[in-house]
């Protein structure tokens, strides 16, 4: 009995360690090839000369952060509107009763349908015209259409799931409905918030279609800069996984800090409803 | 500790009308029992009085004071919910706390402490203060919803239905220790219940309430003696009372009912004025109601006795149903448990007629009863309470 526990948890390790590397090698590959000269790029595997050519390159020799800033503006201040203004709708699109209500939900649900190439070159006509292009605002608001409904979806499903007798009971207790709302309804929704707007936040940091289009100069994230390391002689690896990178770097991170909300927050409450 | 007062309150949801012109007054420091079947209204009464909802029409009033614009966290009501509402991520003691922590009710630690803890050995959950709702019963989650509410000094406690999760003894003893505070606290308490022996045992009154109309108001001998209607007399009362087809009878100036067969006559009590209501009613179809554990029966034939045959015998305790079938009839009434019958022997069953409650057959109101002695208690009683 118990050695045949001992096999089965050998074949599971093993499986999930298969996976890993699976999963990981790309990364790990990035990585090696951004400590990669560019005359060893090609004809080297695992054993090369270490250099720090290509981050010296990409990090002090050009723009780098300045991308790497507009990405981390555009990116946070979207995931944050989508929060101020997802997080009421969510909870009106929970509780309350009102004429097509799910018409409206489904609506909010469908921006996330049509690629967005599809919208993009109407987009860049519009923003041309009313002067959006290349601005900072202009990102931020259309990436809402990435952020949006991710948020709201998962955090209705989050109010759903807490019954009405709970905000009913705190209001008894003596707290106005602001607070209700921060003290009460607030910690009961944070793993859905919290997972939802890292999700966002990824998704909104990994955009290619609208930054390509609808900025450029004055604006510029890094999902876009990075083309620039394909020069036309020749193809910089070495910088271009530099850059990739550096700018997976925040996801990781953020992931890590909420690691314990993650997988609960998005699967408890978003299936319901 | 105020007076409430329900004014021509009417609630609606959409094209359902919930609270159909609800009048009340609950007197300061009174225990009243809202008593009725499921969905008839008295929750969304209760979610009324505390605000949670507001009423399409009329008022509510606190001490005179019209509150129906004011929300319910400065109604200081105390509430306790059916389904708990405990907050998931607090422990038992931040829940019980929580009235006590809130801006407008606010006490210090050492208060809430003490509060907290006398709660908690009242209710007997002293032992879980640092479990999370999710780690207790049903029943400890209701101890810990009723604490929430016993904590604070409100202007009215409103309960619904807040025993109806506790297993038998627990609810025995929490009505006994709810009644108790109710006395020494001096509050005014709404209760909701659909369970008749709540309603009685604790109510000062009980207002029994039906598809969203006040059906009757009394305390529980007027209830229980002279209910305004069938419905109200099927409500209260545990065996459910017995309901007879009866027709007045006019012999030689003597009055007489005649019931369950043609021809089987039971002569009216002269005394208790019931022959002089039941003429002045003009009505002479009637519904007539005995209560179970008022029938008389014996397995020996007897005059006067009408025939049944026995059609069921079940235990409920302490004592035991026995039903038996009178030609289509069948008669509800109480025995001893060890009683020994076999289903289908002959029973004769005795109506007691001078304990017999009489309702016009067509609109099913009360029309009077014969019980002398219940009277005479209800006399009593308003009597005593002219003289407060």
């Amino acid at each position: 009995m118990k050695r045949k526990r001992i096999v089965s948890n050998a074949v599971k390790n093993g499986l999930l360690a298969l996976y890993a590397l699976f999963a990981l090698f790309p990364l790990f590959w990035m990585v090696l090839i951004s400590f990669k000269s560019d005359a060893q790029m090609f004809n080297t595997t695992f054993i090369f000369n270490p250099t720090l050519e290509n981050y010296d390159a990409v990090l002090l020799r050009t723009d780098y952060f300045k991308y790497f800033i507009d990405s981390i503006i555009v990116s946070v201040i979207a995931v944050l509107i989508s929060v101020l203004a997802g997080v009421p709708a969510a909870y009106a699109l929970a509780r309350y009763d009102f004429k097509k209500k799910e018409n409206l939900a489904f609506t909010i649900l469908s921006f996330r349908f049509a690629p967005e190439i599809l919208v993009v070159l109407p987009l860049f006509m519009i923003y041309q015209k009313i002067g959006l292009y290349d601005t900072y605002f202009g990102l931020i608001w259309v990436y809402q259409l990435i952020t949006m409904p991710l948020l709201i979806w998962v955090i209705r499903g989050y109010f759903e799931d807490i019954s009405v007798e709970i905000e009913h009971a705190a209001q008894v207790d003596g707290y106005s409905w602001w607070q209700v709302f921060l003290k009460r309804l607030l910690p009961l929704i944070k793993p859905g918030l919290v997972s939802a707007s890292l999700l966002a936040f990824i998704f909104a940091w990994n955009n290619f279609t609208f930054p390509l289009m609808l900025s450029g100069t004055y604006v510029e994230t890094i999902t876009v800069a990075s083309l620039k390391y394909i020069a036309s002689d020749t193809v910089h690896y070495g910088q271009m996984a530099v850059a990739a990178t550096v700018s997976a770097l925040p996801a990781v991170i953020f992931a890590l800090l909420i690691q314990k909300h993650l997988v609960r927050g998005l699967s408890f409450g978003a299936v319901k409803g | 500790m105020a007076k409430i007062e329900v004014v021509n309150v009417t609630k609606r949801f959409g094209k359902f009308t919930a609270l159909k012109n609800i009048n009340l007054e609950i007197k300061d420091n009174e225990f009243f029992v809202l008593f009725g079947p499921a969905g008839a209204g008295k929750t969304t009464l209760l979610n009324n009085v505390a605000g949670i909802q507001i009423p399409e029409e009329g008022l509510i009033r606190f001490n005179g004071e019209i509150m129906n614009r004011i929300d319910p966290a400065h109604r200081n009501v105390a509430m306790v919910f059916e389904n708990y509402a405990l907050y998931p991520n607090l422990t038992v003691y931040e829940n019980i706390a929580s009235p006590l922590r809130s801006p407008l009710y606010k006490k210090d630690n050492a208060t809430i402490n003490r509060e907290v803890h006398r709660v908690a050995e009242l209710l007997r959950i002293d032992h879980l203060l640092e479990r999370l709702p999710s780690q207790i019963s049903n029943g400890q989650k209701q101890r810990v919803a009723i604490g929430r509410a016993l904590v604070r000094d409100p202007n009215v406690f409103l309960m619904d239905e807040p025993l109806a999760h506790l297993d038998a003894k627990l609810r025995h003893y929490m009505r006994s220790e709810l009644k108790e505070m109710q006395s020494s606290f001096n509050t005014t308490c709404i209760y909701v219940t659909h369970d008749f022996l709540e309603a009685v045992s604790l109510g000062d009154r009980i207002a029994i309430i039906n598809e969203g109309s006040i059906i009757q108001v009394g305390t529980r001998e007027e209830v229980y003696y002279t209910p305004c209607n069938e419905f109200v007399a099927a409500l209260v009362g545990e065996p459910e009372i017995n309901l007879v087809d009866g027709r007045l009878f006019v012999d030689n100036g003597k009055y007489y009912v005649e019931t369950l067969e043609k021809g089987y006559l039971l002569p009216l009590p002269e005394s208790s004025g019931i022959v002089r209501k039941l003429v002045d009613s003009e009505v002479t179809e009637y519904h007539i109601g005995f209560r179970p554990n008022n029938i008389k029966y014996t397995f020996e034939k007897k005059d006067g006795l009408i025939r049944g045959t026995v059609y069921s015998f079940e235990s409920i305790g302490n004592k035991a149903v026995l039903i038996a079938k009178v030609g289509e009839k069948y008669i509800r009434m109480i025995a001893p448990n060890d009683l020994k019958v076999k289903l289908d022997q002959a029973v004769y069953v005795e109506l007691p007629i001078h304990k017999a409650i009489f309702f016009d057959a067509q609109t099913t109101n009360f029309i009077g009863t014969s019980d002398e002695a219940a009277i005479y208690r209800l006399v009593q009683e308003q009597l005593s309470k002219g003289v407060q």
